[in-house]
């Protein structure tokens, strides 16, 4: 590696690449060597660097300043100013929504300013495909330390003591786990890393695969020494290629540098680790139907006890974590337990990886300290929401999570006060909606999405969530009845009470906190045939204005499906029970005289 | 270098030295930042032989901990070439009319040695940037 | 032996013994669908649910696939237990409210509305006839296809299947469908038991042509029959 004086770091997560920035890197490449910078200034794709509302983004090292929302275009003007003049393009600065000057230091941007990066340490600072650069951060210092200096049993109580808790939305003690695997004496053992990362609108998962695949990697490494495992599969969907990619060269690299395999480190631990594709199912998320998924076997979940630390894959005990679990394994040897206790709450330790999309003005994956409270990161890191719309919920834990209000803003987010309100912590899907949002169309999106990722074996989550979303589907098209709220709430109810795996477990939640937090909404739709929010098309109105109408028949002649009545010069009628909403009367009409309605009462005329 | 051979922890030590020092550009932390000033005067006035005399300096000195950059016209275009040195927790320190020579005597003496040059020191203090 | 509790009473359960084969040896009636002592449990129908561990941990768990467990307490009909019970009959019989087997645990645990829509899919989903078909008949000439709302049970790719010896055993072990498979056309039908055939080289010749034992099998000579 030569002496640069300056690093580009392009940001190359599956975001950013989907915008162009392999692009922005091949442009930046090219101006360089045009302006003859290629012996002072280097380009880097690294993972990514979270802040993906912005993107393409670029930082320029070791100036700390954020280039955003960058064009091929940009390219020869800012190597020009910055790189050979020295004077940062004010133009392709960030200036926060309501802000008139940019913030040009990466650092004092509030989205980033706020977080606490432990797990995504890495993230916008290395290529992930150069091992050296992770090693130069301190990578494999915690395996090095873990394969020659600590028993398997100083291992595990490390993990322990830390109060890691599984990051992949159970919460269940790291440590607890790791303990409960080394005490079977079955051999062989085995780890898996499950970045199967199901739940919409959640990317922390691939963010850190993408990113920094080689914590995870010496993260397997550690637990494999303290639960005696000598093979390991990582378990990535088929739906993450980048992902795929990244960690298939990662392994390699690790296992040409006798990092994975053999005698690792001239230690005498041998240990391996394959990859394995998923293939479209979320409830191969679930822990038991991943295993099987490896075995070859249809993704179902199974009974357990026995549980996967005593029989797991193919019979044989087996250690099931997360991808950002794993990531975290190797931060808690290095800096030690203590120092983990350090971070968050008296139940949830360390931190937490969000990626926080919706109705917000800063879109992007954060990682913040448990215990930070829900307004400090939607209102603080995420600048709000955009268009000057009201907050009206945030969802968290995806269609295993809930709706929570704004009332409850200022609750810290841990996995106990989650549960407490209704939600769950999950895996970190963080969904912003904005008063435009109805919550009743949220619960028939995810409850369509449970009914059709169900794996069907348990009648009490396979018809449950079927005919849950029957009647919210009903609701939101005008058909509700007053009975149908103590209907859904005894069938989420139940289907939580009788199902077998978590998905059907908490595949009543989205009803049963939209129903707890926005009862009214339901009643809206159901008692007053109205949609507040103004979503369901159904419930949208479509009325001639008796008193703008010329009745020139424009709007008869439009209608797709003949439901308005009237004769020449007379005041036109639009029979609700044909319309279809589809708003051909509305444009067609020269007087203004027909109004959609939407989140009005309905009049009669 | 990591290569296709088994490494041992010495060996990992190794690379995380060789491969952090030329890395610690991106955490924007070092010793000293060195910013030579390459606006239109500068550049007219030989500035990219300064940076290219820096740049040849730390490399022979084989010095890792030193952030190189660029800024515009710092306003005094008849002294260019010009440097700006801040060496962290100082206050910065502008040296002006350089030529590779000169650049050779600060290097040793103020940025090596910790030492400013006095006698060719333009000014003290003002705007900081580091 | 594996010492528990089981509405109050102790019980001792051999190793290997599930929740339900311990409430079986001890008479403890817990009712049952996709359960048959010849073959696999599969803890599907959620009928045998038990109440398991006590206060804020409690769960309920299907006694046909839960092991007996030391030291667990169980509780066979909480309250809880019937709620879920009586919903699975409901939602079962809004799949299947032709059948018998349903009818009659409605009745016996009071289930006298079906508040859902009835989809009369004749089938529940229970997969005692996969079960039957692959563990006792070893032909395995059905499963279930897909997941969630598209889950059905059909022969591979839905075609017309080679190794049903057509044994019937589905039919006799199906709670559902207490009538002999209406199979409503011959692309659908499980077994083909639906279909007759109308050779047509009996209006040429004297003898059938078809050179294969099973006659008519070979699908050409083979109409759907008209009901």
């Amino acid at each position: 590696m030569k002496q640069y004086r300056a690093h580009l770091l392009v940001c190359a997560g599956t975001g950013c690449v989907s915008c162009g920035s392999f692009k922005i890197k091949e442009a930046l490449e090219q101006e360089i060597l045009k302006r003859n910078l290629q012996d002072e200034v280097q380009v880097v794709a690294t993972g990514c660097n979270g802040f993906c509302e912005r993107g393409p983004i670029v930082m320029v090292q070791p100036d700390g300043i954020f280039y955003q929302l960058l064009k091929v275009e940009d390219v020869p003007h800012l190597v020009e100013e910055h790189l050979l003049k020295g004077r940062p393009v004010k133009k392709l600065m960030y200036v926060p929504p309501a802000e008139k000057q940019p913030v040009p230091k990466m650092k004092d941007i509030e989205f980033f300013k706020h977080q606490r990066l432990i797990v995504l340490r890495n993230r916008g600072r290395i290529d992930p495909e150069k091992i050296e650069e992770y090693i130069a951060f301190d990578g494999y210092e915690a395996m090095a330390k873990a394969l020659t200096g600590m028993t398997p049993q100083e291992i595990i109580d490390e993990i322990l003591f830390s109060g890691l808790r599984g990051r992949g939305g159970a919460g269940f003690p790291t440590g607890k786990k790791w303990a409960a695997c080394a005490k079977e004496k079955a051999t062989p053992k085995y780890l898996i890393c499950n970045g199967d990362e199901g739940d919409p609108g959640a990317f922390m998962d691939r963010s850190v695969l993408e990113a920094d695949p080689h914590a995870v990697l010496e993260g397997m490494v550690i637990g494999a020494k303290a639960i005696g495992a000598s093979k390991g599969f990582i378990y990535i969907r088929h739906e993450y290629p980048l992902a795929l990619k990244r960690m298939e060269i990662a392994i390699a690299q690790a296992q040409e540098n006798g990092l994975l395999g053999q005698d690792i480190l001239g230690s005498g631990f041998d240990f391996d680790l394959e990859i394995v594709q998923g293939a479209g199912a979320f409830v191969s998320g679930e822990e038991s139907a991943l295993i099987a998924s490896v075995e070859g076997r249809i993704a179902m979940p199974r009974q357990r006890p026995p549980y996967p630390a005593q029989k797991g894959l193919w019979g044989k005990p087996t250690v099931i974590n997360n991808v950002e679990t794993w990531a975290t394994v190797p931060n808690i040897i290095r800096r030690g337990a203590d120092w983990f206790q350090g971070l968050g709450t008296e139940t949830s330790k360390g931190t937490k990886i969000f990626a926080l999309v919706g109705k917000i003005a800063n879109t992007g994956l954060v990682e913040v300290p448990m215990g930070i409270t829900l307004r400090e990161i939607v209102y603080g890191i995420g600048g709000g929401i955009p268009d000057k719309r009201d907050f009206k919920a945030v969802q968290i834990g995806g269609p295993s999570g809930g709706c929570l209000p704004a009332k409850l803003l200022d609750l810290p987010v841990d996995y106990e006060s989650l549960t407490a309100a209704g939600a769950m912590m999950g895996s970190g899907g963080m969904i912003v909606m904005d008063d435009k949002t109805c919550m009743v169309d949220v619960a028939k999106y995810f409850l369509n999405f449970l009914q059709d990722e169900s794996c069907g074996k348990c009648v009490s989550c396979r018809e449950g969530t079927q005919r849950m979303y029957e009647i919210v589907k009903a609701i939101t098209e005008g058909k509700g009845k007053e009975s149908d709220l103590a209907m859904l709430e005894e069938l989420a109810k139940i289907t939580k009470d009788a199902s077998m795996c978590g998905l059907g477990q908490t595949a009543g939640n989205p009803v049963l906190t939209t129903l707890r937090y926005f009862r009214h909404e339901y009643e809206a739709h159901i008692l007053d045939k109205r949609c507040p929010a103004g979503v369901c098309k159904n419930l949208i109105r479509y009325v001639v204005l008796a008193e703008k109408c010329t009745g020139c028949q424009s709007c008869k002649k439009a209608c797709p499906n003949d439901c308005i009545k009237g004769t020449l010069k007379d005041i036109h009628l639009i029979d609700q029970s044909k319309c279809i909403k589809c708003g051909a009367c509305k444009e067609a009409c020269k007087f203004e005289a027909i109004e959609e309605q939407r989140e009005e009462a309905i009049q009669i005329i | 270098m990591a290569g296709t051979k088994k490494l041992t922890i010495q060996d990992l030590a190794k690379i995380r030295e060789k491969t952090k020092s030329l890395m610690t550009i991106r955490e924007s932390e070092g010793r000293a930042r060195i910013t030579v000033h390459m606006g239109t005067c500068g550049i007219a006035a030989g500035a990219r032989d300064i940076m290219d005399a820096l740049l040849g300096e730390i490399s022979k000195a084989n010095i890792q901990d030193v952030i190189v950059t660029t800024s515009g016209c710092a306003g005094l275009c008849n002294a260019e070439p010009m440097m700006t040195i801040e060496i962290k927790n100082q206050p910065p320190v502008k040296y002006g009319y350089l030529t590779p020579a000169k650049l050779q005597k600060i290097f040793v003496q103020h940025i090596l040695g910790g030492q400013m040059v006095a006698d060719l020191v333009l000014a003290v203090g003002s705007e900081t940037m580091y | 032996m594996i010492t528990f509790r089981m509405n109050g009473l102790e019980v001792k359960a051999e190793e290997g013994w599930t929740l339900l084969d311990t409430a079986k040896f001890y008479g403890l009636e817990i009712p049952t669908l996709c359960f048959h002592e010849g073959l696999t449990p599969h803890g599907g129908c959620r009928l045998c649910v038990v109440e398991i561990g006590e206060g804020l941990r409690s769960k309920l768990v299907s006694s046909c696939t839960y092991p007996a467990e030391e030291g667990l307490v169980v509780r066979t009909d909480s309250a809880r237990v019937w709620a879920s019970r009586r919903m699975m009959i409901e939602l079962m019989l809004a799949m299947a409210p032709g059948s018998k087997v349903l009818q009659d645990m409605a009745s016996q645990f009071n289930v006298t509305q079906v508040r859902f829509a009835l989809r009369n899919t004749e089938c529940v989903l229970c997969g005692l006839c996969t079960r039957i078909c692959a563990e006792q008949m070893d032909a395995s000439a059905i499963g279930f296809q897909q997941r969630g709302l598209k889950r059905k049970i059909s022969t591979p790719f839905d075609a017309r299947s080679e190794t049903c010896r057509l044994c019937g055993a589905c039919m006799y072990i199906c709670p559902a469908c207490q009538l002999r498979c209406q199979g409503p056309n011959a692309e659908t039908a499980i077994c083909n038991g639906c279909l007759t055939m109308e050779p047509t080289c009996l209006e040429h010749y004297d003898d059938l042509q078809c050179w294969m034992y099973d006659a008519g099998r070979c699908g050409t000579c083979v109409q759907e029959k008209k009901s």
